[in-house]
C-alpha cells in the first residue's frame, strides 16, 4: 500500500514538474509547481514525515507560491493572444524524457529490495515536531539564527533595491 | 476493512453535517439580518402553501442556481475558470478532517475516535488548509478577465497572507498551554477544570489569543466586516463577479462551508468543543439515567409549550389568508406534539434505570449533542456580527493585521511562554 502510493505521488510530482515547465502561461507553471509541490507533501506523508508533509504545504505552497502568483498575476492577463508557445509539443518528450529514465532506472533498482526506502524504515518518531524541534532550537540553533540574520538581510537589500537609494528611511 | 468503513461513515456524517448547516445557515442569516433590521425576512416560497418559517427558501434557490443558464465570459481562462469554484469548495471541506465532533463511540466493543483524522500536526493542518484557501479566489478573479473580479482576488490575497500570520500566533499560545499540536489532545485538556471550578477551556486560559483568533477567522471567511474581497458597493461583487449558476453557487456554498468551519474551529480550540461542562466523560456515564431522564422531561414540557402556542395561535388567526396557510399554525403544532410524544414513550421505558453500554451511547451523543450546539451559536456569531458592523477600508484592515494584530500576537506568546516558564 505504501509502495502504490509512494509511486503514485511520485508520478504526480514527475508530471508536475514537467508541466510547469512546458506550460506558455506562467499563472499556468506556477500552479503546477504548486501542484508538484503537493506532491512532494504526500511523498512525505508516506514516509511518515506528516510534519514536513505539512510544512512544504503550508510554507511553500500556502505561502511562497501565493507572493508568486500575486506577483505574476499583476504582470499578465489570463488570455494571451498571438504569444508563440515556449516549445513545440513535439519535443515535450525530450523534456520527459530524463525523469522517466530516472524513475524506471529506479523501478529496476528497487525490484529486487522493497518497494519504499533506501536505507531502512526510520525509527519511530523520527521527523517529528519534537525531533525536529530539538534538532532545529538545540544543535543547530547557531546556524538556524544565521539563516534567520540572512533573510533579514534579504529583506532590507530588497527594499534598498526597490526603492531607490534616495527615497530610503535613513537617509 | 472495517477501519475504512468507519472513516466513511465518518467522512459521510461530517459532509451531511457541514451540507445541512449551510442550508440552515442561509436561513439564519436571512431571518437574522432581517430582525436585525426590524423587518420579517423571506415568507413567499411554499410546499403546498406551507412556509415553514422561509426554510423553503433555501430549496427555491438550489432550483433557481441549477436550472439557470450559465453565462461565461468570452475571454476567460478555460480551465482555470472552471477549476477556481471546485478548489474553493474543496478547501473549504477538507478543514474538517481533524475537528473532532465528539469523544468515542463504542460499536460492537470497538472504541471509535469521533473524528475523521487524528493527525498528529492537527493544528499546523489547519494552518496550511487555510493558506490553500487563498488560490480558489485569487483564480477566480484572475481566469474571468474582468477588472472588478482581478482587483478582488488581489485583495482577497492581500487581506489572507496578511491575517495568516496572526491566525498562526494565537494558535501558537494555545499550542503552548495545551503542550500538543494534535487537535484532540487540545480538546480533550479543555475538559479539566482550573483551580477546581473554571473549565479549562481555552477562551479562559487564553483570552486574548481567542480575540486574535476570532478575528483571523472571520478575515480568513471574507464576510463582513472583512469582506473587501466581494465589496459591493466598490468592486460590484469582487471575484465572483463572472459566475453564474451553480459555479456561482458553488462560491456561496464555500462561504458557509467556511462559518461552519470557523465555528467549529472557535468552539474546538476556545470553547471545549465537545465538552460538557463540569461533566467529563465518566460523570456523563454515571450519571447518565439522571441526565437522560432530565433531558427527557425538559423536552416534553418545552415541545407541548411550544405546541400550546402555536395551538393558541391557531385559534386567533383562523381564516386569516382564507387559503393554505392557514394550515400552518396546526402543522407546527404537530410537529411539536410529535416531539413531545417521543419523549413521552422515552420516559415510560424507565430511562433512569439506563444500562452501561447505553450509558456510553448516551454520553456520546450528549457530546456531540454539545459540540453542535456551540457550533450554531458561533455560526450565528458570525451572522450576528456580520449585520451590526460596517466593513473596514483597505488601509483600516492593513494597520489592524500588520500594526495591532501582529505586536499583540508576539506579545500573547511571549507572555504566555514566560507563564508556562515559571508556572
Amino acid at each position: 500500500m505504501e509502495g502504490l502510493l509512494f509511486w503514485f505521488c511520485g508520478s504526480l510530482l514527475l508530471l508536475g514538474g514537467v508541466m510547469m515547465v512546458v506550460q506558455r502561461s506562467a499563472v499556468v507553471s506556477a500552479l503546477w509547481l504548486v501542484f508538484a509541490f503537493l506532491s512532494a507533501a504526500g511523498i512525505f506523508a508516506v514516509l511518515g514525515g506528516t510534519f514536513l508533509a505539512v510544512m512544504q504545504v503550508l510554507v511553500y505552497a500556502g505561502a511562497i507560491m501565493v507572493l508568486f502568483l500575486f506577483v505574476i498575476m499583476m504582470l499578465q492577463g489570463p488570455v494571451m493572444d498571438g504569444e508563440r508557445r515556449l516549445m513545440h509539443p513535439a519535443l515535450w518528450p525530450l523534456i520527459a524524457a530524463p525523469p522517466a529514465a530516472v524513475l524506471i532506472m529506479l523501478a529496476g533498482f528497487l525490484r529486487g529490495d522493497r518497494m519504499v526506502g533506501f536505507a531502512g524504515a526510520p525509527a519511530p518518531g523520527f521527523g517529528s515536531v519534537v525531533q525536529v524541534a530539538t534538532l532545529l532550537l538545540g544543535r543547530y540553533l547557531l546556524a538556524f539564527e544565521l539563516i534567520s540574520i540572512i533573510l533579514l538581510v534579504a529583506l532590507i537589500g530588497a527594499l534598498a533595491v526597490g526603492r531607490g537609494e534616495r527615497k530610503l528611511p535613513w537617509k | 476493512m472495517t477501519i475504512v468503513y468507519e472513516a466513511l461513515a465518518k467522512i459521510g456524517f461530517m459532509f451531511a453535517l457541514i451540507m445541512g448547516m449551510v442550508v440552515v445557515l442561509i436561513w439564519m442569516e436571512r431571518k437574522g439580518a432581517a430582525y436585525i433590521q426590524d423587518r420579517t425576512g423571506p415568507n413567499r416560497a411554499a410546499i403546498l402553501g406551507v412556509r415553514l418559517a422561509g426554510l423553503v427558501h433555501p430549496v427555491a434557490d438550489v432550483f433557481k442556481l441549477l436550472f439557470k443558464e450559465d453565462v461565461t465570459p468570452t475571454n476567460r481562462h478555460r480551465a482555470l475558470y472552471n477549476l477556481a469554484p471546485w478548489l474553493v469548495m474543496t478547501v473549504a471541506l477538507s478543514t474538517y478532517a481533524v475537528i473532532p465532533f465528539g469523544d468515542f463511540l463504542t460499536v460492537a466493543g470497538r472504541r471509535i475516535p469521533l473524528v475523521v483524522a487524528d493527525l498528529d500536526v492537527g493544528m499546523l493542518y489547519i494552518l496550511a488548509v487555510a493558506s490553500l484557501g487563498t488560490y480558489g479566489v485569487v483564480l477566480a478573479g484572475w481566469a474571468a478577465n474582468n477588472k472588478f473580479t482581478f482587483l478582488g482576488g488581489l485583495r482577497a490575497t492581500a487581506q489572507m497572507i496578511s491575517y495568516e500570520i496572526n491566525m498562526g500566533l494565537a494558535l501558537l499560545g494555545l499550542m503552548l498551554v495545551f503542550g500538543s499540536l494534535r487537535v484532540t489532545d487540545i480538546t480533550a485538556g479543555q475538559g479539566a477544570l482550573l483551580w477546581g471550578f473554571i473549565p479549562m477551556w481555552g477562551v479562559v486560559v487564553q483570552p486574548l489569543g481567542f480575540l486574535l483568533f476570532i478575528t483571523t477567522v472571520y478575515a480568513e471567511t471574507n464576510r463582513n466586516p472583512f469582506d473587501l474581497p466581494e465589496g459591493e458597493s466598490e468592486i460590484v461583487a469582487g471575484y465572483h463577479l463572472e459566475y453564474s449558476s451553480m459555479k456561482f453557487a458553488l462560491f456561496f456554498m464555500a462561504e458557509y462551508a467556511h462559518m461552519v468551519i470557523g465555528a467549529a474551529l472557535i468552539s474546538t480550540l476556545y470553547f471545549g468543543g465537545y465538552q460538557v461542562p463540569w461533566l467529563p466523560r465518566p460523570a456523563l456515564e454515571s450519571h447518565a439515567g439522571l441526565l437522560l431522564t432530565g433531558t427527557l422531561i425538559f423536552t416534553l414540557v418545552m415541545s407541548l409549550l411550544i405546541a400550546f402556542a402555536f395551538l393558541r395561535r391557531a385559534s386567533r388567526e383562523r381564516g386569516k389568508f382564507q387559503d393554505a396557510r392557514d394550515r400552518e399554525p396546526g402543522l407546527g403544532a404537530g410537529l411539536w406534539l410529535i416531539i413531545g410524544l417521543a419523549a413521552a414513550a422515552g420516559l415510560t421505558r424507565q430511562p433512569w434505570a439506563v444500562g452501561s453500554a447505553g450509558a456510553e451511547v448516551f454520553a456520546s451523543l450528549a457530546q456531540v449533542g454539545v459540540f453542535l450546539f456551540k457550533l450554531v451559536f458561533f455560526a450565528w456569531l458570525f451572522i450576528w456580527v456580520r449585520w451590526t458592523l460596517p466593513r473596514f477600508r483597505y488601509d483600516q484592515l492593513m494597520n489592524l493585521g500588520w500594526k495591532v494584530m501582529l505586536p499583540l500576537g508576539v506579545a500573547n506568546l511571549l507572555v504566555t511562554a514566560l507563564v508556562m516558564a515559571v508556572v
